[in-house]
């Protein structure tokens, strides 16, 4: 995954813009963070395609709805990915008895925008992807936020509404889940 | 901690390309009410901002003539004749029998208001949207930031973390709150309930929220807990919910347990252990002294189960 970190904070301006309503500071805002809040939901919802367009729309205009209230005294990105945490949790209450990740659909992420050309690590994504979406969701939502969007503890904790000592926990526990689910699939 | 044996593969995932059609599809709702187009999901969303414009062209002459004043949009429907207007602080708005109205709270969210039911705007500004709700019955689908959004009722408020709910009062000023998305937080006087999507909470005047419930909770623990709350049902009410309670009905023993004390605060925390095994890091006397912190944590790891 390439993250490139001055794109990650959208700046002042463009917050204030969409404040005033301005169309096209909305698009700038959508554009700097469309693809991490839709692999989020993608991942999260096991490849599902059309319930990760479904949630991105959702979180995107309820921030721009929501965004005249914004009074910056939290981060951007936390109220972002706050909603994007809320996003997600409602939709796994709703999709319960869904547990086990589509093996069809997650290795359809993989898709052919992807440039993993080597054989050998296409496979090791493959198998990622796969371990990453059958995580009981506790875990699978501080990966996905740490991996796609490189949050810090503290930003985690903000967005997930808990402490960084349970973000720190979660994430331990995630990766060992994730390393023996990956050994049964290699 | 293992850590690099899957970090770095991680850190190999592609970011998946969200689909144009997304931004058009948020465009299209923004742009639906010029378009005249049939209220779709965000139907309320969209009534809301036709209206405000339909106001803006159409009650110029009546605008100007009035002070300043905050103001909430309404479009008010009795039978087949809508009638459109506003709600300003302190002003009252009432349903009869017939007739259902919808408030557009500026551009963060809409209220239904149902057939006879009374509401009154109480302040519109940044960092306070607030609603009373003297009877009746509303639903809010709110989008603002946590803590902006509040209905007052006789017997507590409803603080809005983000969600949609109903909320309903009865003429004695008895209330039930029901969430269907997000989070509500039900307040009186330090005494607090937080109510997830899928739960309801009932509240009395003079005594506050009462202990929130799955709305698929047993109808035993439903009853059993009414008459804890607010019958004086005491320890055989408490008997009968500890005995009916699920995993996920830990969300309610979650809040018992810091309504009881004693023996009976121990016998909720042992039902609690018992359907779901205590977190690491969650220290059984702490949980028992109700450390905020502790109590905090539980409920974090509990939520999941909610």
């Amino acid at each position: 995954m390439v993250t490139d970190l001055s794109d990650r904070e959208i700046s002042a301006d463009i917050v204030e813009s969409c404040r005033r309503g301005d169309r096209d500071a909305f698009r700038a805002l959508y554009e700097a963070y469309k693809d991490k809040v839709y692999s989020i939901a993608l991942y999260f919802f096991h490849g599902d395609e059309s319930a990760a367009s479904d949630m991105t729309q959702q979180v995107f205009l309820k921030l721009i709805h929501g965004i005249a209230q914004f009074r910056g005294e939290a981060g951007f990105s936390t109220w972002l990915y706050r909603l994007v945490v809320n996003a997600c949790m409602d939709g796994a209450r709703r999709a319960k008895p869904r547990q086990l990740a589509s093996a069809a659909a997650v290795d359809a992420l993989a898709g052919p925008g992807s440039q993993e050309h080597d054989f050998a690590r296409e496979q090791t994504a493959r198998s990622v992807r796969a371990a990453l979406s059958a995580l009981p969701v506790k875990f699978r939502l501080p990966m996905l936020l740490r991996y796609f969007e490189e949050l810090s503890y503290g930003e985690m904790a903000a967005a997930m509404n808990c402490s960084m000592g349970t973000v720190a926990s979660r994430l331990n526990r995630g990766h060992k889940m994730l390393a023996r689910k990956l050994e049964s699939l290699r | 901690m293992k850590e690099p044996a899957t970090n770095g593969e991680l850190r190999d995932l592609p970011l998946a390309k969200a689909p144009d059609s997304i931004w058009t599809s948020i465009e299209a709702s923004l742009d639906a009410p010029l378009a005249g187009r049939r209220p779709g999901p965000l139907s309320a969303l969209r009534w809301g901002i036709a209206a405000a414009a339909l106001i803006a062209v159409g009650a110029g002459a009546w605008y100007a003539t009035r002070p300043p004043k905050a103001a909430w949009d309404v479009v008010r429907v009795d039978g087949a004749l809508t009638e459109r207007g506003k709600i300003a602080v302190g002003e009252w708005l009432q349903t009869d029998g017939s007739s259902r109205a919808r408030i557009s709270v500026g551009d963060i969210g809409t209220i239904e208001v149902a057939p006879n039911t009374r509401v009154r705007m109480v302040a519109s500004r940044p960092g306070e949207q607030r609603l009373r709700l003297a009877r009746g019955e509303i639903s809010a689908s709110v989008s603002a930031p946590p803590r902006l959004f509040f209905v007052d009722t006789p017997a507590s408020t409803a603080v809005d973390l983000g969600c949609a709910y109903t909320m309903k009062a009865d003429e004695d000023g008895n209330g039930l709150l029901r969430v269907t998305l997000g989070w509500v937080s039900l307040e009186w006087a330090g005494r607090e309930a937080l109510v997830p999507a899928g739960a309801s909470c009932r509240t009395r005047p003079k005594i506050g929220p009462g202990t929130p419930y799955f709305d698929d909770a047993p109808q035993g623990l439903e009853d059993a807990l009414g008459s804890f709350d607010f019958g004086g049902g005491g320890a055989d009410a408490l008997d009968i919910v500890l005995a009916e309670a699920r995993v996920r009905d830990t969300l309610t023993l979650w809040h018992l347990l810091s309504r009881v004390e004693g023996a009976g605060r121990q016998r909720v925390y042992n039902r609690m252990v018992e359907l779901v095994p205590l977190p690491k890091g969650v220290a059984p006397e702490k949980a028992l002294q109700l450390d905020p912190e502790t109590m905090k944590l539980w409920r974090e790891e509990l939520a999941w189960k909610w």
